[in-house]
């Protein structure tokens, strides 16, 4: 336990907590900044539910690993993505007159028309954060963000 | 808006769009999120991606912060979840040795408690620190530098007579200890601390 009653103890912690401060990148901070620019009022969220990627044994699928599952959710309205190499597949859930957005920093928004099952594909995924926006004629929905 | 306004203030002028306010509590809480990243040994580029999501989830998350207090928690399990993710999804993607028997976790470790209590007080340390009146954390400041600022340099940046700075040094480390952060840390540290013995 440190003793915080010793000011010489104080001051090393505090030196060391200084200069971890300081090495945080302007890469990170301009980043983290403009992240402010996504804040997006009129859409409502839609919570991550489900990542297979946290799964007890993930690593351990063989061949037929069928890739990282993602479910998002709000009241009816769901969205299961799989990510696979470089592409990610989807659907949404109950199938609608709908659009999806992939939406990441730094990258165009792509935008697709899931078909009559609700099915949607999108090529040539980078990594990085992402988030899927379903629009309907009712309302905007934006998953939560996800990296990746 | 700047660092050294209360949480509770910059979340409000940030949930009505101050990019300033924002601004301030990136600033404050950044070296918290890289710091966890960097346990978590991910590559440059997956700790910037990381970093970014979890920026990205607080924007969303900014309206339902009913708590501004809840924030360092709430930041702290978000980098970490966050990190455990992208290592796992990482880990998938690449072969695994049957024979090798530290993959079939799946799921990958996390920070120790140990790292994580350090981390936590370095950020309550900074916190405490931007709480302290401009001067004294000025001093503060300037006597932590490496190599060492010379008293008489520092009397003199300051306008404080070379006599007083041990004195003064004191005072500021004891108004420091009684910070909202700092006190709440030390607090927190002697109750876990008691449990261990």
């Amino acid at each position: 336990m440190t003793d915080w009653s010793d000011d010489d103890v104080l001051m090393a912690a505090l030196a060391k907590a200084v200069a971890e401060g300081d090495t945080v990148s302007n890469r990170r901070r301009e980043a983290a900044r403009a992240a402010f620019s996504w804040r997006s009022v009129d859409a409502e969220l839609m919570e991550l539910l489900h990542d297979s990627a946290l799964e007890a044994g993930a690593a351990v699928r063989g061949a037929a690993d069928p890739g990282r599952l993602l479910a998002f959710g709000r009241g009816q309205v769901s969205v299961e993505i799989e990510v696979g190499a470089g592409a990610v597949s989807g659907q949404v859930l109950p199938a609608q007159d709908a659009t999806v957005t992939l939406q990441g920093s730094g990258v165009e928004d792509r935008t697709v028309a899931p078909d009559g099952a609700g099915f949607f594909r999108i090529e040539e995924v980078g990594s990085g954060p992402v988030r899927f926006v379903v629009t309907t004629s009712e309302h905007t929905l934006a998953t939560a963000w996800v990296t990746l | 808006m700047d660092t050294s306004y209360p949480l509770h203030a910059l979340v409000a002028s940030a949930r009505e769009g101050d990019q300033d306010a924002w601004n301030a509590i990136v600033e404050r809480f950044l070296p918290l999120v890289c710091a966890l990243v960097r346990r978590h040994r991910l590559s440059e580029t997956d700790g910037d991606d990381v970093c970014q999501t979890v920026w990205l989830r607080l924007v969303e998350h900014l309206d339902a912060l009913r708590e501004p207090d809840a924030l360092p928690g709430w930041i702290s399990t978000t980098t970490r979840n966050e990190c455990l993710r992208l290592l796992a999804a990482r880990k998938r993607m690449t072969p695994v040795d049957p024979m090798d028997s530290s993959a079939l976790g799946g799921v990958t470790e996390d920070v120790s408690g140990k790292d994580l209590v350090a981390i936590e007080e370095r950020h309550a340390l900074r916190e405490a620190l931007a709480e302290l009146p401009a001067g004294r954390r000025e001093l503060l400041v300037m006597l932590l530098t490496d190599p060492p600022i010379p008293y008489a340099e520092i009397s003199e940046r300051l306008g404080i007579p070379v006599g007083s700075i041990g004195p003064t040094r004191a005072r500021a480390l004891e108004q420091l200890r009684n910070t909202r952060a700092l006190s709440a840390a030390i607090a927190a540290e002697l109750e876990t601390g008691g449990e261990r013995r």
